[in-house]
């Protein structure tokens, strides 16, 4: 027993100091750096590095004319974002090919180096902090989903990195001065993106009067219903009961539910005139499935963000109504360019495999988030942060989704860009405000 | 010295070398990811080892450490976000509240003496699952808006947000380690191991069964919810679904089992090799075929290494140390890897390859045939009870 | 609001059915062999998305391919277990290989399939949300007919037990596996045909699942909390047992999204689980001390 203890030490103790001579000896040999200059990238598989610059000593405005620029970042890939995060993965691989094809960024290749951060938080976190710190990217860009993009925004704050990020919908905690956010709902979105909706309900000629709350205990949809905790200012139930509809039915449901019929059956019995559904992915599906399985059919229904593929495919879907960024139609594509990424986003989704290939909302935030980067950079004329975060901030950026402002007065909100749309003759149509709907089109109730 | 005096001193001289970690990354200029990572490994460490004073040493296996965890996670959150508490002050609370609420389960649960087995193991997964619910139902902990953590003031003398990190959880991990050893080589470990033997028999021998079972799981409660705690600044934005799932709690059974559930050192070299393991792999970019690897690995390993890696790396600890000592020298002085992890991950790799090659002493068909019975896998069976 | 907890009850008590098929092959080998099988997730999975296969590329009706799935289930089951019985492993090893075995093949699907979600097309599917009325309750097709086939299983089990040459040795090896041996018994053919049972039975319950869900790889993990306390009420090893056991869970839990709303459910129903846990350890429908 003696020998075993000593054992244990004699082992421990040495183990740890090589670990910090081999640390020590690490640190100069291979190069990285923790500015975010760049002065060598190397691409971290395991085993080969990139020919590096010697090391550096001072920071050189073109150190490596020929070196690809690294865009780092992270996507749930696996676990339970990863069905939308899928989307993101095609759009942000067709951005960086037609962004090479077209000269590149600053005269430069752009590689993006995307990792899965499996819909973990903390390991997102984690990843931006490899990326940047060990693996010596030189921009990044967000993850997918509202807890990665919080942990990865943190990591960014502390590195001094400009943030970029595409689906965060806690716009209220958001306070990094250099996050850029392209989740274009404004920052009061849980005001102004029930009324959109109810606008488009009004413009149809047949607003309800009673009206029905299904929400997903989702932070995001949780905030659109009911405003951010601790405050007053209320949400999607709030300002319906402002407009006098009567609010017959409030439930709940946990993230991640597969049996509807009990909710259904609240559902039918309450019988609203509308169904405000504060849902993701196919909460909805399940939801209309399991109400036609009692023989219920809505006469007015709203989906948060649903999966568009498969809400398609479900039983009276038909007249459900959801909000969006951008849809595949015109006036949309009247823009030739706008036209052309939606054709090869179509082409790039089926050679993925997935199942609904329309370059839509999901894709759309993405495609904005690399083009403010992209523009940030060009702007700014370099890879430094600080400038480009500046220009930024103190430029407007033409995206696919318009024109966006960052407002610093407004967490760099700028304002509630969702327009309605709804599936009319079995396809998503944008119907309001009436300047992007589909031509000739208009809300049905 | 005594023994016990010789292993204290060792950890007092492990815990300051370990300290000057994060002032070395930053003098040699290195990446900071090595402190985050550094520091991962200490959570794991931290979880692993404390579900084992429980499973490893009594033998009643939890699939409860998600509870702990998350009563940790969520306890920081509310009182130092929610109620503007000093993160410090909040932390041990949420030690304290974990441990309780082990030691809750623990008065129900352990004195229904049926309770044995999978139906403990299915009792602890229950529970979490209901803290799960009770989260998701109430608004003062959580009711479905998450908590975000990202604004949470900490105290100045710990340092930029990294070495914060690093900090806490060294010394929740080495306080963990310290408790799992101190109870191992003493008489309450002796008396788990013969409750994990046989339950009837410890009782008959005079072995205060329920104190020391409650001991156990205390003690696994407590460190489980203290490094929870910390662990939620890392989070980043608490929320029930990304705390309360089977993550945590299925992978310090991995660790454990990897490196040995009868050691008090074991679940920490799981947790090291398992963490490197997975870390490496998501470096290397490799998404398809990551879980592929790691689940070919888990059987390939589980297989090959029953007593668990650490006994086996211990036995033979010449060549481990050797190997991984030539292994890290060639891939650092050659720069092979182009980081440090890198090449700490190969050389741990190799040396793992290494100790696994049977010997002679290893094949379980052999049995002396001269001289008196002996075990045969004799280098092993230093180890701390039967088998 | 009567009529909705009518609705409730009715809807859970199905649904109850499709929860015992997921559960019933978990629970036989975990009662019977001795081990934890956490690939049995794998195994339902992978009968959900060859169901959505087949139905899609052949264009039939989903049902039918119970006729490809239970086979390949069954075989698969075989492999496993003339794995497990190589490899001798005892219940904590067996966990970890089939939790890694639970990875491989998520990762698998997640290949072949992507993550984005997946459904029948309408077109081949009528079970979606096929239903018919008695009286002003709805009875849903597609559970219904996991109904009846866990009651199936749950019957045909009891027989096997309690009627068969088989069933004799199955509760031979339970109580004793080396004097069973003694007895002549082959252990590991029953073994065997058992794990294909079981295994051929999750499939089962995969393709029931693809009638009326959308399918993502990541689902498998959602089924934890539904399984486990089935197959703890319904006792390790009890198919009868499963099917009460999941009619409880459905029906505690449509009752108590009705009455409290849907987030009390999942409390509920571990609340029950572990009220079962402590009173009555080896399941609410298993004599004491039998397996």
């Amino acid at each position: 027993m003696i020998r075993s203890a000593r054992r244990n030490l004699q082992i421990g103790a040495l183990l740890l100091v090589m670990a910090l001579v081999a640390a020590a000896c690490g640190g100069d040999d291979s190069g990285s750096d923790t500015t975010a200059a760049p002065t060598s990238t190397t691409a971290g598989n395991g085993g080969t590095t990139a020919t590096t610059a010697p090391p550096a000593t001072t920071t050189t405005a073109d150190p490596s004319a020929g070196e690809p620029i690294v865009v780092g970042g992270s996507l749930a890939l696996t676990g339970f974002l990863a069905p939308t995060a899928a989307i993101h993965k095609v759009a942000g691989d067709l951005f960086v090919e037609r962004l090479n094809a077209a000269g590149g960024l600053l005269g430069r290749q752009v590689e993006w180096d995307v990792r899965d951060d499996e819909s973990v938080p903390d390991q997102a976190g984690a990843l931006y902090e490899r990326l940047i710190s060990e693996e010596g990217v030189d921009l990044i860009l967000g993850p997918y989903g509202t807890g990665t993009i919080t942990a990865a925004m943190a990591v960014a704050e502390r590195e001094g990195f400009v943030f970029p990020h595409h689906t965060a919908s806690l716009t209220y905690a958001y306070t990094y001065a250099c996050h850029f956010p392209t989740w274009p709902v404004g920052l009061h979105t849980n005001i102004s993106n029930p009324n959109i909706v109810y606008d488009a309900l009004v413009a149809s000629g047949n607003p309800p009067e009673t009206i029905a709350f299904v929400l997903n205990e989702f932070p995001g949809t949780q905030l659109i219903g009911y405003g951010p905790p601790g405050s007053d200012a209320g949400g999607a139930i709030s300002e319906a009961e402002k407009r006098g509809w009567d609010v017959v039915a409030e439930i709940n449901f946990p993230t991640g539910t597969s049996d509807w019929a009990p909710i259904a059956a609240q559902l039918a019995a309450a019988d609203p005139d509308f169904i405000y559904m504060g849902a993701l992915g196919v909460d909805g599906v399940g939801l209309l499935t399991a109400l036609d399985a009692i023989g219920y059919a809505p006469r007015g229904h709203f989906y948060q963000w649903p999966a568009p593929g498969p809400m398609l495919g479900a039983p009276n879907a038909e007249g459900a109504f959801s909000v969006a960024t951008f849809e595949p139609h015109a006036p949309f594509t009247d823009d030739p360019e706008a036209a052309s990424i939606v054709a090869a986003f179509d082409e790039a989704a089926s050679a993925a495999g997935l199942p609904y290939t329309a370059f839509e909302t999901q894709a759309s935030v993405s495609w904005a988030a690399w083009e403010v980067l992209i523009a940030g950079v060009e702007g700014a004329g370099s890879l430094e942060h600080d400038a480009i975060c500046d220009y930024l901030v103190n430029n407007p950026i033409e995206t696919i989704l318009g024109t966006v402002d960052f407002d610093p007065a407004q967490q760099n909100y700028y304002g509630d860009l969702s327009v309605v749309k709804q599936i009319q003759n079995g396809e998503w149509i944008v119907v309001h405000p009436a300047a992007t709907a589909k031509p000739g089109t208009s809300p049905q109730l | 010295m005594t023994k016990r005096g010789k292993a204290l001193a060792g950890f007092a001289l492990a815990a300051v070398l370990l300290n000057l970690v994060p002032t070395l990354v930053e003098a040699t200029d290195s990446p900071g990811f090595y402190i985050t990572f550094m520091f991962t490994a200490f959570f794991w460490i931290s979880q692993a080892v404390s579900w084992n004073i429980l499973t490893g040493y009594s033998g009643y296996f939890s699939f409860g450490q998600g509870a702990w965890f998350g009563i940790g996670v969520y306890t920081t959150g509310i009182l130092a976000v929610k109620h503007e508490w000093p993160f410090l002050l909040a932390l041990p609370v949420a030690g304290i509240l974990a441990g309780v609420a082990g030691l809750v389960l623990g008065m129900v649960v352990f004195r229904l003496r049926k309770l044995g087995g999978e139906i403990f193991a299915l009792t602890t997964l229950a529970v979490a699952f209901v803290l799960a619910s009770v989260a998701r139902l109430y608004s003062f902990i959580d009711g479905g808006r998450g908590i975000f953590m990202t604004s949470t003031p900490l105290p100045e003398f710990l340092g930029d947000f990294r070495t914060a990190m690093f900090r806490m959880t060294f010394v929740v991990a080495f306080l963990t380690l310290l408790a799992a050893y101190l109870i191992f080589e003493s008489r309450i470990g002796w008396g788990l191991f013969a409750i994990r033997d046989d339950e009837q028999v410890a009782h008959g021998l005079g072995v205060p069964v329920f104190r020391y079972k409650m001991l156990a799981l205390g003690t696994n409660a407590f460190f489980s919810g203290l490094m929870g705690g910390v662990w939620a600044l890392q989070i980043g934005f608490v929320t029930v679904d990304d705390v309360f799932n089977i993550r945590v709690p299925l992978f310090v059974i991995l660790m454990s089992v990897l490196g040995g559930m009868k050691h008090w050192m074991g679940p920490a070299v799981g947790a090291v090799i398992i963490y490197t393991l997975t870390d490496r792999l998501n470096s290397a970019g490799l998404e398809d075929v990551n879980q592929i690897i790691i689940g070919g690995l888990l059987i390939v390993l589980v297989l090959a290494v029953r007593e668990g890696i650490y006994l086996r790396l211990r036995a033979r600890w010449k060549l481990a140390l050797a190997t991984f000592l030539a292994a890290l020298s060639v891939w650092t002085l050659a720069d092979l890897g182009s980081s440090v992890i890198w090449d700490f991950a190969y050389a741990s790799l190799l040396t793992v390859g290494v100790t696994l090659i049977p010997t002679r002493a290893r094949r379980r068909t052999e049995v002396r045939s001269e001289g008196p019975p002996v075990a045969v896998d004799e280098e092993a069976s230093t180890d701390r009870g039967p088998g | 609001m009567n009529e909705v907890l009518n609705q409730a009850i009715v809807s859970g008590l199905l649904i109850g059915g499709l929860y015992a098929v997921m559960s019933v092959g978990i629970s036989l080998t975990w009662g019977a062999l001795k081990i934890i099988n956490l690939a049995h997730f794998s195994f339902i999975l992978l009968g959900a998305y060859a169901t959505y296969q087949v139905s899609n590329s052949l264009e039939i009706d989903p049902l039918l391919a119970l006729l490809f799935v239970l086979p390949a289930g069954f075989l698969a089951g075989v492999i496993l277990q003339i794995f497990f019985e190589f490899a001798k492993v005892d219940e904590f090893q067996s966990l970890i290989i089939s939790f890694g075995l639970f990875i491989i093949l998520q990762s698998i699907t997640r290949t072949l399939w992507t993550a984005d979600f997946r459904r029948i097309d309408g077109a081949n599917n009528p079970y979606e949300s096929m239903s018919f009325f008695i009286g002003d309750i709805a009875v849903q097709v597609a559970p219904l007919l996991a109904f009846a086939a866990a009651t199936g299983i749950a019957i045909g089990m009891h027989l096997l037990l309690t009627r068969s040459y088989f069933g004799k040795a199955v509760r031979a090896i339970v109580d004793d596996p080396e004097i069973a041996r003694a007895y002549g018994i082959d252990v590991r053919r029953v073994a065997v045909i058992l794990s294909g049972l079981a295994t051929s039975f999750s499939a089962a319950a995969g393709v029931f699942i693809a009638s009326y869900q959308s399918l993502t790889p990541n689902m498998s993990l959602g089924w934890f909390g539904i399984v486990f306390p089935v197959v703890i009420l319904g006792g390790l090893g009890n198919a009868v047992g499963a099917l009460g056991a999941g009619v409880i869970v459905g029906v505690a839990a449509g009752i108590a999204t009705t009455q409290w709303g849907p987030l009390s459910a999942p409390l509920v129903t571990f609340l029950i689980m572990i009220a079962a846990l402590l009173f009555r350890p080896q399941g609410l429908f298993t004599r004491q001390g039998s397996a």
